[in-house]
């Protein structure tokens, strides 16, 4: 039986620009908003929209994405006939490489796409806070009766050169491509969300690949080449939250705005529109002593005896007494001992903080950096951690790190 | 068999002692009365047999068992989603009759069929009204080391000071132990007095085709009781060793010692005793984080996924999906999943069950012996 439309979710992005939070791990696979990781928003989109049949593309550091997919079940993307399949670059008769771009990474893949003989394929992003109703977009998509539809956000024009640019006659019909333009035309920017009727995603894909010249790239070769032979493309508005996560402070800022669903947009809450996401099975969270907790998301698990003040407490998290949280972003794990200070700053899974260490500082005139600590860190105590450090590796008692 | 941890598989009693709790059971049976924020209490003993490697696990309900099976679904969370194996719910009308059973004698002989073809040597036997980390396989080698034809499990503690007519339906009895030299030479029933007893956790391990026997014999001769008619009057006969377990025990007999429990979890290191050890699995549910929002200001308490706190909240238990509204005043108490407590109210010492409602400025107060109940679904 034949699929109306599937997903193929790109996620093998190494994420360099969050550094020691993607050493070990994905850009996708990255922790967010508390209980969740970065792929569970496509997941869970795809799933609350009807699509059933998903393929993620991996490439760096699988192992920890790997094991989080599973077999699905958590986003109930385990299914006796589609599902959710991890699919790594592998070894053909003819040979094997590496997928050299976005393009190339599903030309790799087409006989998975042919298994499900799908009508339309929606391609995805792994590292996107989104809350989506692809079927929307999909009914778009056919009351256009379009061969090719992006999924774009209004962008202020002053920041619109910093994207990649659909520019639309009245009808939403898209007329050019512009990628990071000097003069934009158009303030429409590409969430790099496609939906492509399956035989035109196809032809473009077989095409580009015989051409030694292509990056394999969406945005530069296989839409330039829709342009090229006037093929039906539109471009499909999207209003609601949307951000791309790929910065420290980006990710730090889109954490932050989970705290104020009422003022971001970005809500959590809603019944609606679940996301779901693999359970960490701990216990009720406690808050204890004489703890103080204001404006946070605390997750189960966490056993909070100091002061937590608008941040974001993962799973497991512990916050000794005399400890102040503050503006933070504290993941799985992580133990806060006693009278250390963690302000400003994202810290990763199952670091110890040791006593009266300071971690980041609140942003004062134009410092406003974001201190970042890798999975696994010790800072030792009384060790200072500056607002614009990026910690991999241990830091020593007393040490200091800008 | 390769990683085959456990020669035993399990069965469970849910609905014993339900009568005790006529507020939290009376729409649920005692296996699926919600505990310490986001579990039930099914979940400790199903947890504990598959930390055992018990992998094989029949639950012999007998009324109100929606809940449960909603509760445990296919058995996934708990990884009893097996090809062999896996968990087994039987329902009353399995058995040759359609009356529900009484004893465990009744229960066993409507499933002495499936226990037959069954392979594991031992079966491990427990009801669902404690909440503990139980490690069955230390139960099961204590067993064969001992030799025994039985053993039972026990703990030392006080007996229910209660209404004794809590537990004189023929269905909830208590058993207390004589034991010498690890050999249990007396069983008495609902015993009573001061002091540390050696009271039974209702947990055996026993040869699987010695329960057959048992059974069959008991049935025929018309005896419905495992504890009253098969052991206690043979307890010369038939060698019950007794194993003591010291770990952390949460067990209730009505809505005040309920109340206490929860309680206690908030004291020192008791939700460690009971949880530090092997996992407790529950159904998951897809909240969110819990949300403190500005005005919010909580001391001394748990709180499960999905809670939004905006008011005051202290010495409490909040399950899944509570909601304190702005003003709100919440002292000892015990809110049950998707509560609303709404802006203004002051309560003190209630449980409330779930889905309940209270509204905009709604004053209620129980004590720390007799707290308010307010049951399913309704709006205060």
């Amino acid at each position: 039986m034949a699929k109306e439309m599937i997903a193929m979710l790109l996620a093998g992005g190494q994420g360099s620009r969050l550094y020691a939070l993607t050493e070990k791990l994905a850009k996708p696979a990255v922790p967010f908003g508390g209980k969740y990781r970065i792929i569970d928003f496509p997941l869970s989109n795809c799933v609350n929209s009807g699509i059933d049949t998903v393929g993620i593309l991996t490439q760096y550091q699988p192992l920890v994405l790997n094991e989080y997919i599973g077999n699905g079940q958590p986003w109930d993307l385990d299914r006796l006939y589609g599902g959710v399949h991890v699919l790594p670059p592998y070894q053909k008769a003819t040979g094997s490489d590496w997928y050299k771009g976005t393009a190339n990474a599903i030309y790799q893949n087409l006989s998975f796409i042919e298994r499900y003989d799908p009508e339309y394929v929606i391609i995805l992003s792994g590292d996107q806070i989104c809350k989506q109703d692809y079927s929307d977009f999909l009914r778009f998509h056919k009351e256009k009766n379009a061969e090719f539809s992006v999924a774009v956000m209004e962008v202020p024009w002053e920041e619109a050169s910093r994207f990649g640019l659909m520019v639309t006659d009245d009808t939403d019909r898209i007329t050019e491509f512009q990628e990071k333009p000097k003069n934009p035309k158009s303030n429409l920017a590409s969430m790099g969300i496609y939906i492509f009727n399956w035989e035109i995603l196809k032809q473009y894909l077989i095409e580009d690949e015989a051409d030694p010249n292509s990056e394999n790239d969406f945005g530069n070769n296989i839409i330039p080449n829709l342009l090229r032979d006037n093929r039906r493309m539109y471009a499909y508005r999207f209003e609601g939250y949307w951000k791309d996560v790929g910065t420290i402070s980006s990710l730090w800022e889109a954490n932050m705005e989970v705290l104020d669903p009422e003022h971001s947009g970005i809500d959590l809450f809603d019944e609606n529109w679940k996301i779901y996401s693999r359970n960490s099975g701990m216990t009720g969270h406690r808050i204890v002593g004489d703890a103080v907790v204001e404006n946070s998301l605390i997750t189960d698990g966490c056993y909070i005896e100091g002061n937590v003040k608008h941040s974001v407490l993962f799973a497991g998290v512990k916050v000794e007494p005399g400890a102040i949280v503050e503006d933070a972003v504290i993941m799985g794990g992580t133990v806060i001992h006693k009278g250390a200070v963690v302000k400003h700053c994202i810290v990763a899974e199952n670091v110890e903080i040791g006593e009266n260490a300071v971690v980041g500082a609140m942003p004062s005139g134009e410092e406003k950096g974001v201190a970042t600590i890798g999975s696994d860190v010790k800072v030792g105590a009384n060790a200072k951690v500056g607002p614009n450090a990026m910690v991999r590796t241990d830091v020593k008692e007393g040490e200091e790190q800008c | 068999m390769l990683n085959k941890n456990s020669e035993a598989l399990g069965i469970i009693f849910p609905n014993s002692y339900d009568t005790l709790m006529p507020e939290l059971a009376n729409e649920r049976l005692m296996a699926s009365i919600p505990f310490a924020s986001r579990y039930r209490m099914i979940d400790f003993v199903l947890s504990s047999m598959v930390n055992s490697g018990i992998d094989n696990v029949s639950l012999i309900v007998r009324k109100n068992y929606l809940s449960l099976l909603d509760h445990l679904g296919s058995g996934r969370e708990w990884d009893l989603t097996r090809k062999n194996g896996g968990l087994n719910i039987v329902p009353p009308f399995s058995q040759k009759t359609s009356k529900m059973y009484g004893g465990r004698v009744d229960a066993l002989i409507g499933i002495v069929n499936f226990l037959k073809r069954q392979k594991e040597e031992y079966v491990v036997m427990s009801d669902a009204n404690l909440a503990v980390n139980f490690d069955f396989r230390a139960l099961i080698a204590d067993h064969i080391a001992s030799g025994a034809d039985v053993t039972v499990a026990y703990r030392k503690a006080g007996l229910p000071v209660t209404d004794a007519d809590a537990f004189s339906s023929e269905e909830e009895l208590y058993y207390t132990l004589k034991i010498e030299d690890g050999r249990v030479k007396k069983i008495k029933i609902n015993e009573a007095g001061e002091g540390l007893y050696n009271v039974s956790m209702n947990m055996y391990v026993l040869r699987r085709e010695y329960l057959i026997e048992l059974i069959a014999e008991a049935y025929v001769k018309g005896n419905f009781y495992f504890e009253r008619d098969i052991l206690l009057p043979q307890v010369d006969k038939i060698n019950i060793h007794a194993f003591e377990f010291t770990g952390y025990v949460v067990g209730f007999h009505d809505l005040s010692s309920y109340f206490k429990e929860s309680m206690r979890l908030l004291e020192g290191d008791h939700l460690n005793a009971l949880f530090g050890g092997a996992p407790i699995y529950t159904k998951i549910r897809d909240d969110n984080p819990t949300r403190y929002k500005d005005g919010a200001k909580v001391k001394n308490i748990m709180a499960a996924d999905g809670c939004i706190i905006e008011g005051e909240a202290e010495n409490c238990i909040l399950f899944r999906g509570v909601k304190i509204g702005k003003g709100a005043k919440v002292k000892n108490c015990i809110l049950m999943q998707d509560t609303v407590v709404e802006d203004g109210v002051s309560i003190e010492y209630a449980v409330s069950d779930k889905n309940v409602t209270i509204t905009e400025n709604t004053s209620l107060k129980g004590t720390d012996s007799f707290p308010i109940y307010i049951g399913k679904g309704q709006v205060v």
